[in-house]
């Protein structure tokens, strides 16, 4: 078997519920600052849960493109804007030449109609509460053809390539929260195929509206401290009783090593190693052992070509559920055993919430971020031990050091567990 | 390394069995009929696949995963459930130890092509809405009183990929993409890869939706892309596409796998190819470039020249763009050397994401008996599309190789190339 083409990763792009950019979302997740708060974007009052981390102050400062703007939704937004900074901090983009030769994979989420448009199709043909077919014929928002494009699942994926002109293999992926991991694992995989050179991978999400709550509030999946926001998203905690729901985007430039070495790129890390596994247990939970999820950070961990020894960080998926996070507890117990005492872990949604379709791309970012300034934000919201998670959590302050390898999990409804593995620069 | 096949299936308007679709298709009869779903008297359009007499417990056994799933995921799982059934892998699982049990469920992965998102689903939030009255904060109060608890699952893109993996003990590695038309066949292009690459044994690729609902239809329609009367592909009066509704799938695995068990080998894999044109949602160029590129991927990647292509399964939608630049890239390809041409969406409408993976498996099954089925509705040629060796006769492959190609939206192109196995007819 051919030798694997190694992949650098180079440039970064984060809008999250705690900083616009890389640098404001990377001190907060220092500090362990929290991005919950009262719901803003809709009024919440009546919900079980009226919280959430929502984007803030968010103006799309980099995109300033008016026609392509017209055709997205908020969650595009962020896409556009995290997608940006990425390739302006790669110091790369494709061009008429080689944009055969750039890929794109991206976790989308899964909302369609914007809720306004779902309120004015309503209140124009289903004002009985059925819909009415014939009514729809002259509903405004279902002939409006913006609002058509806005709501298919591979808009976000036809504006970054329009915008970037990448022409090679270009893919939209949804595993629900596993769905920001699958894309990093996807743009590996097709470099190391050799299908494309360059790929920008990332994932982008925005349901805080009141289908979205609502559909999580039915699922009895959010935490209900409305009083405490801050305190609301608290992973491994005792007393943790649900997540708390973030939006934003996350997105990395990832280049075949040879070309981005000789281009003399700045290098974060080495995407090193991808595992995928199916619990096949149940759609919203994984099983208490940690079964599947185990699977996915062994197989991560031998594509990487690393061992338990050498992972010095673990961004737990972590999501403030009774029942993920101890499943979790106990797969990277089972996988890293007596190591498990040595590294430090922690989960970041304790700061940011959780971003659904783009967490595992935002955490992915939060990996390389690590391995390259050699800090790992904190678990914030971590006071009350649970005898069931018991990991080495980063509490109190950020951890500093070298990182030589990181391993970051997510954990998806439809039991799909996704494991990024990444290694020091220096160490490939 | 070889990737074989070693099952298939297929539900759509035509059939819910490979070899009925197939006969179906022969015949010349369009299996696209007057809209049931709903009342389409006032609607400028009035014709689809729908699936006829449509029942759920024959897709999905389990009554109880009815309240969790939606119509596309039913048809998905009933696929990928043939596909399964007929590979014989679950039957052979089970002769094994507890052990060497686990192990085959963690090296059998499972890839989905998913339509994602639908409009009619979110209909399920009327009732609530005429109740609160514009008043979020009534909405908020009442809403676990009026919706349906589990309505965010039914909404998942990835249900058929979390239930088939539940329902069949499958745990390796997997993927949902939810790439519009071109998920289907990708999700193959994924498996077949997934398998080459050694991440798994065997991997079973599935590509679902039931894309005829009112808005999504009244969308295609305002934006031009609905035939005004019939989908005829590559006709010189062909003015649009027409909906379909199904799933397929394929079960692809190392020869060593199936050898094994002693799976009978339908045929094989032998490469996929992907480009995407970067022009935006709904724009595609005129000059085939994207198409172009994907089939010469795909040739290059299974190491075969155009002259080794015994037929192609066009992606034939039938509109204007569409057509005329698909053409134009198997001419550059082909150039005079042109094996025949068919399609059959025709006969089947378009499926969005299932029409690349199902259309793959009516192809594997004509080239199977030999045949080149003939595109029934077309009566004249697109002189743009000269050179193309389209017939409303059947015709004969020219080898046992087949290049299947599917076109997306946001610019996506996929093509893979399958071989029939031998002297099986």
């Amino acid at each position: 078997m051919k030798a694997k083409r190694r992949v650098a990763i180079t440039g970064v792009g984060l809008v999250t519920p705690v900083g616009n950019d890389v640098e404001t979302t990377w001190s907060a997740l220092l500090a362990g600052n929290s991005g919950g708060a009262q719901i803003t974007l809709f009024d919440a009052s009546g919900f079980a849960t009226t919280i959430a981390a929502e984007v803030k102050g968010f103006e799309n400062r980099l995109v300033d493109d008016r026609k392509l703007l017209k055709f997205t939704n908020r969650s595009h937004r962020f896409a556009l804007e995290a997608a940006e900074q990425a390739l302006i901090d790669a110091g790369i983009r494709p061009t008429a030449q080689d944009g055969h030769r750039w890929g794109c994979a991206v976790g989308a989420g899964m909302m369609t109609a914007d809720f306004a448009d779902l309120v004015q199709t309503h209140r124009h043909a289903a004002s009985k509460g059925e819909i009415d077919t014939d009514l729809l014929l002259t509903d405004a928002p279902a002939n409006d053809p913006l609002v058509f494009c806005r709501g298919q699942a591979a808009e976000g994926l036809a504006l970054l390539t329009r915008r970037h002109g990448i022409q090679g293999y270009a893919t939209s992926v949804h595993t629900a929260c596993a769905s920001g991991g699958q894309a990093i694992g996807t743009g590996m995989k097709i470099i190391r195929r050799g299908y494309v050179d360059r790929v920008l991978v990332g994932g982008f999400d925005s349901m805080i509206s009141p289908i979205g709550i609502g559909g999580f509030c039915l699922l009895s999946a959010l935490s209900m401290d409305n009083a405490t926001p801050e305190l609301a998203s608290r992973p491994f905690d005792a007393t943790r009783n649900g997540f708390l729901l973030g939006e934003g985007a996350g997105f990395l430039v990832l280049e075949e090593w040879e070309l981005a070495r000789s281009r003399g790129a700045r290098i974060y890390a080495e995407l090193a190693g991808d595992g995928n596994s199916l619990s096949s247990y149940r759609i919203t939970d994984s099983p208490p052992d940690g079964d599947g999820p185990i699977q996915s950070m062994r197989q991560a961990l031998a594509d990487a070509g690393g061992s338990i020894e050498d992972i010095d960080y673990i961004n737990a998926h972590g999501t403030s559920t009774l029942m993920n996070d101890r499943s979790e507890t106990a797969a990277i117990r089972a996988v890293f055993e007596g190591e498990a005492d040595r590294i430090p872990v922690s989960s970041t949604k304790s700061s940011m919430g959780h971003l659904i379709a783009a967490a595992g791309a935002v955490e992915g970012v939060v990996c390389a971020l690590a391995i390259a300034r050699g800090e790992m934000p904190v678990n914030a919201n971590l006071r009350e031990r649970d005898i069931d998670c018991n990991l080495n959590f980063i509490t109190g302050e950020a951890r500093r050091g070298r990182v030589r390898m990181t391993l970051s999990n997510s954990f998806g409804f439809g039991g799909s567990n996704s494991c990024i593995v990444m290694r020091h620069p220096d160490l490939t | 390394m070889k990737v074989v096949i070693t099952g298939t299936g297929a539900v759509c308007a035509a059939g819910a069995e490979p070899a009925d679709i197939l006969a179906s298709v022969m015949s010349g009869a369009t299996s696209i009929r007057p809209i049931e779903l709903w009342d389409t008297a006032s609607w400028p359009t009035h014709v689809a696949g729908e699936i006829p007499n449509f029942n759920a417990r024959a897709m999905v056994d389990d009554r109880k995963l009815h309240k969790l799933i939606r119509r596309t995921d039913l048809v998905g799982l009933y696929a990928a459930g043939r596909a399964i059934g007929e590979s014989g892998i679950v039957a052979h699982r089970d002769t094994l130890d507890d052990a060497a049990r686990a192990a085959y469920s963690d090296r059998t992965g499972v890839v989905v092509g998913s339509g994602g998102g639908n409009f009619e689903n979110q209909y399920d939030y009327f009732p609530l809405m005429t109740e609160a009255g514009g008043d979020l904060v009534a909405f908020g109060r009442e809403l676990s009183n009026t919706v349906n608890p589990m309505w965010l699952l039914r909404t998942l893109p990835n249900n058929v990929l979390g239930h088939i993996g539940i329902k069949y003990g499958l745990k390796g590695t997997n993927a949902c993409i939810t790439n519009h038309s071109v998920g289907g066949l990708l999700a193959v292009i994924e498996a077949y890869c997934a398998v080459r690459d050694g991440e798994a044994d065997r991997v079973v690729a599935v590509g679902h939706e039931t894309p005829i609902e009112p808005q999504m239809v009244l969308y295609y329609h305002d934006v031009g892309l609905l035939a005004s009367e019939t989908l005829r592909p590559f006709d010189a009066r062909r003015d649009g596409s027409q909906f379909g509704e199904g799933a397929g799938a394929l079960m692809v695995e190392t020869e060593g796998s199936a050898r094994e068990r002693g799976a009978k080998v339908l045929g094989e894999v032998l490469g996929g190819g992907y480009a995407t044109e970067a022009h935006g949602l709904l724009a595609i160029r005129a000059d085939g470039d994207g198409p172009e590129r994907a089939i010469r991927h795909a040739l290059d990647e299974a190491g075969l020249r155009p002259a080794d292509v015994g037929m192609v399964v066009a992606h034939g939608n039938g509109t204007r763009a569409s057509d005329s630049s698909e053409a134009a890239a198997l001419l550059r390809v082909f150039g005079r050397d042109m094996p025949p041409v068919t399609g059959f969406k025709w006969a089947i409408g378009h499926l969005i994401a299932a029409a690349g993976i199902v259309e793959a498996v009516i192809g594997l099954s004509a080239l199977r008996a030999n045949v080149v089925p003939g595109i029934a509705a077309l009566r004249d040629l697109d002189p743009e599309c000269a050179g193309l060796a389209v017939s409303p006769s059947h015709q004969v492959p020219r080898g046992p190789v087949a290049l299947v190609l599917c076109r997306g939206f946001a610019g996506t192109n996929a093509a893979i190339l399958v071989r029939a196995a031998g002297g099986e007819g």
